[in-house]
């Protein structure tokens, strides 16, 4: 008898150990720095708000109303205080109309690196969309497109035309 | 008098077969401080000649053998080197007999014989011209690599390779869109890039032989800058799928993807594979300014390695372990190189126009790089031993990203 006790003893503990063990393993997805075992979201604190969702199809083109572009300082995309009323306008109509999607569009102007450039122009266009997602619209019915250096309004070069250039333009379809 | 006249027109006699025997033999380029020699190449032993393939074959080899850097081409008699034999056009075929021979030691650097199907002169050029470097040097050749860019007319930006001498111009994408961004996969078969024809900026290959394009990554958001690893089987790339441009590693055949960087408050961009496929750079703006950031694969160790300059972008990881970037320094864009591990730097340019996208040789001696002038850009490819730049693209628009193959 004393000695199936201690058999069981034996059991339990180990198995509470491999059970420890393989719990450690399974939360491995969520632990910073575990870059190796990606999973389906490998996400930095405080960014599942942001992750894009999958990029919409339907609907046509909103060309009846003209949003104004949101301009940016050069080599930033921080917001600027004059620039959110622009982002305001568009969160109010995006809220009276329900079927309504937008795609921010980021842009730069020519100077510097082209790769580097399609990053700034979707880091532009990411902090539209996060203030967006701040005025509470749902971030399943933003989308961010960069064009990098790509498609400048006006292909012209200086102060004036590359500011201009360095903008986040509305793209709505309803 | 007369007579120390004529002692000193004794002892300067033979100096004289001297002076002109170095005169023809060997011309040192003295650059910086540095000097090394080239040797000179003897191709009039070489008889091949008259029209067509055989023809062009001889005008390229000469051509090839300079822009490698190591030789210049001697008057008949006068080389170092000597290149001898016979080739010609016979079946469909060039055929080439040589020998390559060290003129002063007798010795054969290389006996053999090449053939192209299809009277290809240019392209066994370029296949002599790199066994000729290979067998006197010991290093790679350049004559058969190729080089591939972004050719800009209009709104089209199309993807093109030429070969590294500037002939052979290709048009490999015709979707009438924008394209970024080649990259050459490691067996130089296909060529990764970025393009807009399916209204995103999504990541592509397309096949050199076939141009058949396969799709590799349409993420939400952005998808741009990749670089496929050395042994061909992952990729690393820009993505914006979870809320922010970081870098991701694709492994190919597990259909996985790994993330590399996660700065909320910050952009990455421009990977770059080390030659051993451990390591990348990148650029990163986390500190207020686009600055090159080498990582492990892990992610975990992260460090910044250019601290002058307003800004570092464009890195190139180059086969012998130096990095080529570009730098703004005083208003200019710059080409400079570092050392991964000193961070021990040095810049290659220098007049007053903008150098940008550096892309390494398989040489590890050669850059090819955007220069804009007056917002017009062509590619130039430069010399790290010195040798001044030439001017490789001459067809009329505006040519920049170059990628030079492996």
């Amino acid at each position: 008898m004393k000695m199936s006790v201690r058999y069981c003893l034996k059991v339990v503990v180990i198995g509470c150990l491999c059970g420890i063990i393989s719990a450690g393993c399974r939360t491995g997805r969520g632990k910073k720095g575990a870059g190796i075992v990606g999973g389906e979201r490998d996400l930095a604190p405080g960014e599942e708000e942001f992750v894009l969702s999958e990029r919409f199809v339907e609907g046509r083109r909103v060309t009846d109303v003209i949003f104004r572009n949101v301009q940016f300082k050069y080599d930033s995309y921080q917001i600027g205080d004059y620039e959110v009323s622009k982002i305001e306008e568009v969160a109010d109509y995006m809220r009276r109309n329900s079927r309504a999607n937008l795609i921010c569009e980021g842009h730069c102007d020519e100077r510097g690196s082209r790769v580097y450039n399609m990053s700034l122009g979707e880091s532009r266009a990411h902090a539209v969309r996060a203030y967006l997602i701040g005025l509470n619209i749902e971030s399943s019915r933003i989308q961010t497109r960069s064009y990098g250096e790509e498609k400048p309004l006006n292909a012209g070069h200086g102060e004036s035309i590359w500011q201009l250039n360095r903008r986040v333009e509305f793209v709505l379809y309803r | 008098m007369a007579r120390i006249k004529l002692i000193l027109l004794v002892v300067c006699i033979p100096a004289l077969p001297l002076a002109v025997y170095s005169a023809t033999r060997e011309i040192p380029v003295d650059k910086r401080g540095s000097r090394y020699i080239k040797l000179a190449v003897d191709l009039s032993e070489l008889r091949i000649g008259g029209e067509g393939p055989a023809a062009l074959f001889r005008s390229v080899l000469k051509k090839d053998l300079q822009r490698s850097g190591w030789f210049t081409i001697a008057e008949r008699g006068g080389g170092t080197i000597a290149v001898l034999g016979s080739g010609g056009v016979s079946g469909g075929t060039l055929r080439v007999r040589c020998r390559v021979r060290n003129t002063l030691t007798g010795k054969d650097y290389l006996t053999g014989t090449f053939t192209e199907r299809g009277m290809a002169g240019r392209k066994l050029a370029h296949t002599v011209a790199d066994a000729i470097v290979l067998a006197i040097k010991n290093v790679r050749g350049i004559a058969s690599t190729r080089i591939a860019m972004i050719g800009s007319h209009g709104t089209q930006k199309d993807v093109y390779i030429c070969d590294a001498d500037g002939g052979n111009f290709t048009r490999l994408t015709r979707k009438g869109a924008v394209c970024i961004a080649p990259n050459w996969a490691p067996d130089a078969e296909s060529v990764i890039y970025t393009s807009f024809h399916g209204g995103f900026p999504d990541v592509y290959t397309v096949d050199l032989a076939t141009k058949s394009l396969k799709r590799i990554a349409s993420y939400p958001g952005l998808n741009a800058g990749a670089d496929i690893s050395p042994d061909g089987k992952s990729i690393v790339l820009t993505l914006s799928k979870d809320g922010n441009p970081d870098l991701y590693i694709m492994k190919r055949r597990k259909n996985r993807i790994v993330r590399l960087t996660r700065t909320r408050h910050a952009a990455e961009a421009s990977p770059s594979w080390s030659p051993d496929g451990d390591e990348v750079v990148f650029v990163s703006d986390r500190s207020g300014s686009p600055q090159l950031y080498i990582t492990g694969l892990t992610g975990r160790d992260q460090r910044r390695i250019t601290f002058r300059g307003s800004e570092n972008v464009s890195p190139d990881w180059g086969p012998d372990g130096r990095i080529a970037y570009s730098s703004r320094r005083e208003g200019r864009y710059h080409i400079c190189i570092i050392s991964p591990r000193s961070l021990a730097g040095k810049r290659l340019t220098s007049e007053h126009v903008d150098h940008e996208d550096p892309s390494w040789a398989p040489d590890g001696r050669h850059i090819v790089y955007t220069q804009t002038a007056g917002y017009h850009s062509d590619l130039y490819i430069l010399d790290t031993m010195g040798d001044p730049s030439i001017r490789l693209t001459t067809v009329k628009g505006n040519w920049y990203s170059p990628a030079w193959s492996p």
